[in-house]
């Protein structure tokens, strides 16, 4: 299990924009990925869960990746959240 | 794809309906017509013929007439052939007017048909106009089934055995309508509307679904009359996909994706098929957020400006 505290970057957040490029990316491994954030934790192949975490700019989550393929999961999503999802 | 009619088609074919008669040209029935426009030839026959829209159906009216019969018969005939030195497709004279005899003998001489109807003028424009526009407007034939769901067009697509007829068959029993399986033939209209109905040449064809297992099932016999329709105006692709194939589904219905047919643009939808999916369920969500979007309500939107506004929010307060 790989686990590390993130914080997001993008102006507007973790908004549906994001939020669906997470899903979709997370979707492709077989590893059980989350996020946590002010101790609730969702699944983080569910775009609606992630929503209601409503992560604004400099919030802190906790991204969890737990599976066989967990590394390189982690990575990816671990550079999405970095590279700001593509936003400003 | 360009669509056009042989003039002898239309004799024979339409000849009953706009009261048709051939009056000289027979040489020239094979001559094709491309344009649904048609064209009163007035300032050609008075000399002009820099803008002349020869290739479109030319109707001679009252106005026309009257004024050749006004010309002495040299300056008649001079007139005449001016006009009919171009390759018109087809002459037709309105409201059973009596045409000026040069006008006969130059048809057969120019191989251009020359038919009569006792229509009047104007309603038959109209009624010849819509015909035409419904006879050459582009076409093309789709695989899929088409069915009026909330009165939205919903054109079901997806490969051979995923369920389209299936689906198809679950809308009919919760009330929607049938309009053709499996081939759906869909005509531009206008420019913007795109029409589909089956291909089947029969009335008795019509209406008959292919149920893996089942074998065919004649819908109306089993639901009822008003469980089909003969056309529906197409608003909507919905491709039912097989699970996984995740790769470029929609989550959020943010992007609102659409696709062309005939060169007309239509929302398009993907639903993955899985275990205790409902998609019959789902098409009848589907069409009624498309209603929704149509009046100007796009619930991902609001949903997504709602969220970012809670964060700005909590952003000034935490600063």
């Amino acid at each position: 299990m790989i686990e590390r505290k993130v914080v997001i970057r993008n102006q507007l957040g973790l908004h549906a924009r994001p939020a669906a490029l997470f899903v979709k990316k997370a979707s492709r491994y077989l590893s059980r990925v989350t996020i946590s954030k002010d101790g609730i934790e969702v699944n983080g192949k569910s775009i609606l869960g992630i929503l209601m975490l409503a992560c604004e700019k400099g919030s802190r989550i906790i991204l969890k990746v737990e599976g066989e393929d967990e590394k390189k999961c982690f990575k990816e999503l671990l550079d999405l959240v970095k590279e700001k999802f593509d936003e400003e | 794809m360009a669509r056009k009619i042989q003039v002898e088609e239309l004799l024979t074919e339409q000849g009953e309906k706009f009261q048709f008669r051939l009056l000289a040209g027979e040489k020239g029935l094979k001559r094709k017509i491309f344009s649904s426009d048609i064209n009163r030839p007035g300032l050609a026959l008075a000399g002009y013929t820099g803008v002349f829209q020869w290739k479109r159906i030319q109707i001679l009216g009252e106005t026309e007439i009257s004024y050749l019969n006004s010309l002495n018969p040299k300056t008649r005939r001079s007139s005449l052939k001016k006009m009919m030195s171009f390759e018109i497709p087809v002459l037709i004279l309105a409201k059973g007017l009596s045409p000026p005899t040069e006008l006969l003998e130059l048809s057969s001489e120019r191989k251009i048909p020359v038919l009569i109807t006792h229509l009047k003028t104007t309603p038959f424009i109209h009624l010849f106009t819509e015909y035409l526009v419904e006879r050459l407007s582009p076409e093309t034939t789709l695989h899929g089934t088409l069915v009026d769901v909330y009165g939205v067009g919903l054109l079901l697509t997806g490969e051979a055995g995923i369920g389209k007829s299936e689906c198809a068959l679950s809308l009919v029993e919760r009330g929607h309508r049938l309009v053709a399986d499996d081939l759906v033939r869909i005509t531009k209209i206008g420019g913007t509307v795109l029409m589909g109905r089956g291909c089947e040449q029969g009335e008795r064809l019509r209406y008959h679904l292919e149920i893996r297992g089942l074998g065919i099932i004649d819908v109306p016999s089993i639901f009822g009359i008003h469980a089909v329709r003969q056309e529906k105006r197409v608003e909507m692709k919905v491709e039912i996909a097989k699970w996984p194939d995740s790769g470029d589904i929609d989550l959020t219905g943010l992007e609102e994706r659409r696709i062309k047919i005939l060169d007309v643009e239509i929302p398009y939808v993907k639903i993955p098929l899985a275990p205790g999916k409902d998609v019959a369920f789902l098409c009848e969500v589907g069409a009624k957020n498309y209603l929704l979007r149509v009046t100007g309500v796009n619930p991902a939107k609001n949903f997504d400006q709602e969220l970012i506004r809670l964060m700005e929010r909590k952003k000034g307060e935490e600063a």
